[in-house]
């Protein structure tokens, strides 16, 4: 088996979508937290001076769709064939998309009077835009019942989870409209691994 | 009727490294180029109301990094082993943050704002990226395995679609990039394709 270590901050962020597909796929791993003192001394060891990082048997891999990717395809749960896995992917990258947008007025906006209008428009306009969009998506798959692709978890519920816990933390509501996607992210929470995960992991601010 | 078909506007954007990706695999494919009033009518139709989107395998697919991830399996060109495929991807993701920033700093509406960005972008963001992306670059002259992959095809797109509104480094300095570079034009297939392909405004 190969040695997974993977190196973040003390947090979700961009990591957690990894952390999920590793506990689905109920891996060992070497979950490295660093302080933002120690940073300094990691920064230029990693592929683009950013984390997260998963190094696997030595080889590190960046950028956290790509790791989550990685991790989803070693247990299977990547999509099971060409078609399937673009899917996944698509589905991630639109969720991606939508955590973006809120890393935009959360992290990377200071004014304080753009950073309230952001915020407004994401959960105003965007963000019930693509909510549709994703409820029709979980639909079309064999009536929304079950998950995004195929018949199986992929790294796309990973980063569904991740997206849905944070506009619920602002919106406890925001999912009443979409019964299929409010449905899907109980299946999430309950499903082995990583229900187990969710109930130890620690908890952060972000 | 070629089993592939590409929606986009009738520009580079997005879509390009999915053309490029059909180029370099001798994939043949529908390469449907929008007019603006056409948009409306099909945008409810696409799975998230954007383009490009390709049609295939009677689905139809969004999010142009998919797309582009999807035909180079087709083609090959998405690396060989699980771990590869993750060093291609982290190329191409790499690559789209740089294209994302270069987007703000165009975006921009404040004047001063822009140009002060602008110059950050050019003067420091992009070296540190080039010196950063060229220690990638593998002794056989491809980010990843010998041969040609997605991750090569995206730096020329990416660097080639910025470099259209900012000034890049020169990248006859970084040995590595160089060789990337010198490899995709030098594809058959994308070399046809940037002889060929429609002059548009982006």
């Amino acid at each position: 088996m190969p040695s997974y270590k993977l190196y973040y901050f003390h947090g979700r962020g961009r990591a957690e979508p990894a952390r999920l597909m590793l506990a689905a796929a109920g891996l060992p791993y070497e979950d490295i937290r660093l302080e933002y003192e120690q940073w300094p001394e990691y920064k230029p060891k990693m592929p683009m001076g950013q984390a997260p990082v998963l190094e696997v048997d030595g080889t590190m891999i960046c950028q956290s769709v790509a790791i989550a990717r990685f991790v989803a395809k070693e247990s299977g749960r990547a999509g099971k064939t060409n078609i399937e896995q673009a899917w996944a992917d698509m589905m991630a990258d639109g969720f991606v998309d939508m955590l973006n947008k809120m890393a935009d007025y959360v992290w990377y906006e200071e004014d304080e009077a753009r950073k309230a209008e952001k915020k407004k428009t994401f959960f105003d306009t965007t963000l019930p835009e693509f909510l549709g969009y994703f409820e029709k998506l979980l639909v079309a798959n064999n009536g929304g019942g079950g998950f995004f692709v195929g018949d199986g978890l992929t790294h796309a519920e990973a980063f569904f989870l991740c997206l849905s816990d944070d506009i619920i933390a602002e919106k406890p509501n925001v999912l009443s409209p979409y019964p299929k996607l409010a449905a899907l992210v109980e299946r999430i929470k309950t499903y082995p691994g990583i229900k187990e995960w969710l109930a130890k992991r620690p908890q952060t601010p972000f | 009727m070629p089993d592939y078909k590409l929606t986009y506007f009738n520009g580079k954007g997005t879509a390009e490294l999915v053309r490029l990706v059909f180029a370099a695999g001798g994939i043949v494919y529908e390469d449907v180029r929008l007019q603006q009033d056409q948009w409306p009518e099909l945008k409810p139709k696409t799975p998230m109301g954007q383009v490009p989107i390709l049609e295939v395998e009677g689905t139809m697919l969004c999010q142009s990094n998919s797309i582009a991830r999807y035909v180079a399996k087709l083609a090959g060109l998405a690396g060989k082993t699980p771990l590869d495929q993750a060093r291609v991807d982290m190329i191409m993701d790499g690559m789209e943050d740089l294209g994302k920033k270069g987007h703000g700093v165009y975006w921009e509406k404040d004047e001063e704002k822009k140009a002060e960005k602008k110059k950050d972008y050019e003067e420091t963001f992009l070296p540190q990226f080039y010196t950063c992306m060229n220690k990638l670059v593998g002794d056989s002259g491809h980010f990843v395995g010998n041969e040609l992959t997605l991750a090569d095809i995206t730096f020329f797109n990416m660097t080639t679609l910025v470099g259209n509104y900012m000034k890049l480094p020169n990248v006859d300095e970084f040995s590595g990039l160089k060789k990337v570079m010198d490899h995709v034009t030098s594809n058959p297939g994308i070399a046809k394709w940037l002889k060929e392909r429609p002059e548009t405004p982006f």
